[in-house]
């Protein structure tokens, strides 16, 4: 299609069926959700770093994919009957696969959490090892029920876990878009919050601040955001890590720019890993979540190689 | 006398028990499977073959070398964790930890693209490569970051840069539309070993685990550290270099044969240093025959745990080590302990 073509079914100029039917169907979708999930990531990266006070945290890193990802297997493997039947309760439990993905999301960051604290402190390179094991002991727990489904399940099940975004449709905007819209909100309002964390925790008690109340409200809402992102894409690492870098390289410090400006880069990120992904393999297409992990990857390394500490 | 008893008695223990122990669950697990095959048919297809008798060939074909390839690959990675743990003084050091299997796992996938039907002897000598190249990047990459050498940081470098190598191999692996192969060399694929692969691989693995064995008293001075095995007049670079051919001999076949399998080399070390103490030269041949023990137990059970199915023994090999893995880190942290 031409540019004017995809202009003209946008603005409803003389509209043509199969124009109408692979831009809204297929290619909006597709676009709105890569758009959706980079925000989610980015935002979530943002807290996550803020809070833990690590610049390599990252939603992947940590752990808290592969939760969410369990649980939504979990969830897909005992409400197969539903995902099949009738139109209704199909949407029903599309719109529930945020909320188990919540569920298992939270379990995997309090298990973090608890192992990486030694003395009420949080050592950094502890946490980012116990999201390595957490990552391979949920890994195996979702392989292990992805094989117990049946054939049908098990394909559907393996597309999403691998991290794509190719049979977005709709109902999957509608699912996560109010956790997007609320919980990014929420955090947008909470972010000059994350300007204090980086002080001493000393002095942030001093200012009035409930830290350890806070911390927990802040993550709980970071959890639900990449939740989200999960039950719909698959597990998609580095977004996470990256944007908020390239936002504060941008913007400087402050949260309250970091965080909006981190969510548009996690979008623009995600829409071109997903264009490369369809276009530089055509005619077979590359799981969004490969391309973005051989992107990420070498710019975690060099963030470490960078790291003075 | 106390500590005479506690250092020479368990190691011999272990030498002489677990032969035992692994000939019987190697017994297990050639007699129990998802097909029932009665023992007289067993014994009928080694000792009176068939070639018609597809029990027979279930027996000779299937399980015979399934259950001799995973009693040598536990052996291999947990030997070749060992001489890692030793030389390098890291607790967390082992193959799958520092990118050794994903880099034989990597070449291997190239290979497959690339060249096509190449011989068994090559694959094992390019597996070879692959965990030279894997290891070769996470040092590598160790030493240019300040602290890099740590224990978690090596840790965390080798897991990134494994899941670097396989994400590259998946997405040459799509593109050449070959990524049914692949994901078996990925995914542990013990149940279609291949009889010639496993001749050709015992030499190769005998030489890294002699290489090991004979290294052991040099391990067990470096694992004190580098002064002090300086001051006693060791060459550490000659052992560094002996110990690290040994480990790629070790972890590439390995691969070779059965694909990546996580933990086995990480766990197995702990356990046999907690049980015959710091000692490589008991620490080495223990760890031989504890992870053959371990490994060939791990893929008896994942046949059992979603029976009739099979369930694919990394799964099993994570259930157990996961745990272990975050005890560790709960317990040392960021210290180096060899």
């Amino acid at each position: 299609m031409t540019v004017v073509e995809v202009l003209k079914t946008i603005l409803r100029i003389g509209s043509n069926e199969n124009f109408d039917l692979v831009i809204f169907e297929f290619r909006l979708p597709r676009i709105i959700i890569a758009g959706l999930v980079g925000i989610g990531l980015g935002i979530a990266g943002v807290v996550l770093q803020g809070i833990t006070r690590n610049g390599l945290a990252d939603p992947g890193i940590l752990g808290i994919n592969a939760g969410a990802g369990a649980a939504v297997v979990i969830f897909m493997f005992f409400f197969q009957v539903q995902l099949i039947n009738a139109d209704i309760t199909s949407w029903l439990s599309i719109l529930m696969m945020p909320l188990f993905g919540f569920v298992g999301g939270t379990v995997a960051a309090t298990l973090i959490f608890l192992f990486a604290m030694k003395n009420r402190h949080l050592d950094m390179q502890r946490l980012i090892l116990t999201g390595i094991a957490i990552n391979s002991g949920f890994g195996a727990l979702t392989m292990y029920i992805s094989l117990k489904m049946n054939e049908k399940d098990y394909e559907s099940a393996a597309v999403w876990m691998a991290g794509s975004i190719y049979n977005a449709n709709w109902i999957f905007i509608v699912s996560m878009l109010p956790w997007i819209l609320i919980l990014g909100f929420y955090l947008y309002k909470k972010a000059y919050l994350l300007d204090y964390f980086q002080l001493e925790e000393s002095n942030i008690t001093s200012l009035g601040i409930d830290v350890e109340g806070e911390k927990i409200k802040l993550l709980l809402a970071s959890v639900g955001l990449v939740s989200a992102c999960v039950s719909v894409s698959g597990s998609i690492g580095f977004i996470g890590l990256m944007a908020p870098h390239i936002a504060k390289q941008l913007v400087g410090i402050r949260h309250q720019y970091v965080l909006p400006v981190s969510a548009l880069i996690g979008a623009a990120l995600l829409i071109v890993a997903d264009f490369i992904g369809k276009t530089v393999f055509a005619p077979s297409e590359l799981a969004v979540g490969i391309i973005v992990s051989i992107i990420g990857i070498p710019y975690f390394l060099y963030l470490l190689v960078k790291a003075k500490d | 006398m106390f500590i005479l008893k506690t250092t020479f008695h368990r190691p011999l223990a272990i030498l002489i028990g677990s032969p035992f122990l692994i000939c019987a669950i190697a017994l297990l697990s050639i007699l129990y499977g998802t097909k029932d095959i009665s023992t007289i048919t067993v014994w009928n297809s080694i000792f009176y073959f068939d070639a018609n008798n597809i029990d027979h060939q279930i027996i000779r074909t299937s399980r015979i070398p399934r259950t001799l390839a995973v009693i040598l690959v536990g052996a291999f990675l947990a030997v070749a964790g060992a001489v890692m743990q030793g030389i390098t003084r890291n607790y967390l050091a082992s193959p799958s930890l520092m990118g050794v299997n994903d880099g034989s796992a990597f070449v291997i996938t190239l290979a497959i693209v690339f060249f096509p039907g190449l011989p068994n002897y090559q694959m094992i000598l390019l597996s070879m490569l692959g965990s030279c190249i894997g290891a070769g990047l996470v040092f590598g990459f160790g030493s240019l970051i300040r602290n890099g050498l740590s224990p978690v940081r090596l840790a965390i470098i080798g897991t990134v840069i494994g899941t670097f190598l396989s994400s590259i191999a998946t997405a040459v692996a799509m593109y050449y539309q070959v990524s049914q192969t692949i994901s078996s060399w990925y995914n542990t694929k013990v149940h279609t070993v291949d009889l010639n692969m496993l001749f050709l691989s015992i030499p190769f693995g005998l030489v890294g685990l002699l290489l090991a064995i004979m290294s052991a008293r040099a391990i067990t001075i470096s694992s004190l550290g580098e002064d002090i095995a300086v001051g006693l007049g060791q060459k550490t670079k000659v052992i560094r270099f002996i110990s690290m051919v040994s480990v790629v001999c070790l972890t590439g076949t390995a691969v070779a044969l059965v694909g990546k399998i996580a933990f086995v080399g990480l766990v197995i070390p702990h356990i046999t240093r907690f049980i015959v103490g710091v000692d490589y030269r008991h620490i080495i041949p223990c760890s031989l025959f504890l992870g053959a023990l371990f490994l060939s137990l791990c893929d008896l059970v994942s046949r059992y745990i979603n029976f009739p199915y099979e369930t694919p023994i990394g799964v099993v090999t994570a259930l157990i080590g996961v745990p272990f893995f975050l005890f560790l880190i709960r317990k040392f942290g960021g210290e180096n302990r060899g």
